[in-house]
């Protein structure tokens, strides 16, 4: 008899890429971001804004309220791909169910850190997402329902990625600046990401969705549009906090 | 980029694997064949456990937990692994216990 079960991730478990291909194609995925991260700090207004010595209250508090929307919304998103990922890989499901379970209520922190700088919560749920925030969630809910789960997981392995790499230096500089009793949530959250190797966590769930040359293809690509909207992000941000008027006419 | 091997010495196979690679790779480089029987693949279900016969300072240390679990399922001694908590950083030998 015909058995009609189909995606639950059965069938051939080897990868696309072996364990030495695998380093390989992430060593060349780091390497691509690094460039996406000068060109980030070289085109997207004050991007260096929080590593400076004067950081504006307006602009440091409202980044922490859409990191924490960020993370509320984008959850959702990330818990379907949960269920897409499942269907095409058990492995990467695991792998990526552990990530969220670390990364889930994170918001939590940042919420913390707000009201160690005046800002109570209310304040911050009365406060609405920014579009480009929107548009960010919105366009993993496109990318699950007709393109698949890899875009999502690739914009956590972009984010990871960097803030490993960036996040200490930020930190060191906002202890100076806000004053290190007051990012006490952004310290914990940097922690995870560090302590738990996120990067190499999100990396591992990765390489089981790549099944061929155009699913690298594709996962350049999507580093690519994540970094547009992560720009029209921080674009935002700056017209609505440290743009003078005359910039924002522009 | 350096790679290290890993020998099975039941089935006389050896991988090699980059470093700092998980145990579990070896299920994915031997097309699929269980070969080391995992299960949870978090330390908590003891299916996969090992003995490392050679090359026992090329992994990654145990934790307090790990160590902890392989006294419950009533093995001692540093040479007991559970393989899916197992990094790979040199030349290693085991023998599959679970």
């Amino acid at each position: 008899m015909l058995n009609r079960v189909k995606n639950v991730g059965y069938g051939d478990t080897t990868p696309f890429l072996n364990a030495a291909g695998s380093v390989n194609l992430r060593a060349e995925i780091d390497k691509i971001i690094d460039v996406q991260v000068e060109q980030w700090y070289a085109t997207v207004p004050q991007a260096a804004h929080l590593e400076g010595k004067d950081v504006n209250s307006e602009y440091y508090k409202r980044h922490l309220i859409e990191t924490a929307w960020r993370i509320r919304l984008l959850r959702v998103a990330e818990a379907k791909a949960l269920v897409e990922v499942a269907k095409v890989s058990p492995a990467a499901a695991q792998i990526w169910a552990h990530y969220e379970q670390e990364e889930m209520l994170h918001d939590e922190l940042f919420v913390d850190d707000l009201k160690r700088v005046g800002v109570s919560r209310e304040e911050f749920l009365a406060t609405e997402p920014y579009l480009s925030t929107k548009l960010l969630a919105g366009f993993f809910s496109y990318l699950l329902d007709h393109e698949g789960p890899l875009g999502v997981i690739a914009y956590s392995y972009l984010v990871e990625y960097v803030n490993v790499k960036l996040e200490p230096r930020k930190l060191e500089a906002l202890k100076a600046s806000v004053g290190d009793t007051k990012i006490v949530g952004q310290v914990s959250h940097s922690h995870t990401d560090i302590n738990d190797d996120h990067p190499g966590e999100v990396w591992a769930a990765l390489r089981f969705l790549i099944k061929g040359e155009q699913d690298i293809a594709a996962l350049k690509r999507y580093l690519e549009e994540h970094q547009k909207i992560l720009a029209m992000y921080f674009s935002e941000l700056y017209i609505n906090t440290l743009a003078k008027p005359q910039d924002k006419a522009a | 980029m350096a790679l290290h091997t890993l020998t099975i010495n039941a089935h006389q196979l050896e991988f090699q694997l980059p470093t700092n690679a998980p145990f579990t790779d070896i299920e994915y480089e031997a097309g699929g064949k269980n070969l080391i029987p995992l299960g949870c693949r978090v330390g908590a279900c003891g299916a996969c456990l090992i003995k490392v016969t050679s090359g026992i300072e090329a992994l990654n240390p145990r934790d307090d937990d790990e160590e902890a679990f392989i006294e419950v399922l009533g093995y001692s001694g540093e040479e007991y692994r559970l393989a899916c908590q197992c990094l790979l950083r040199g030349e290693v030998a085991i023998d599959i216990i679970g």
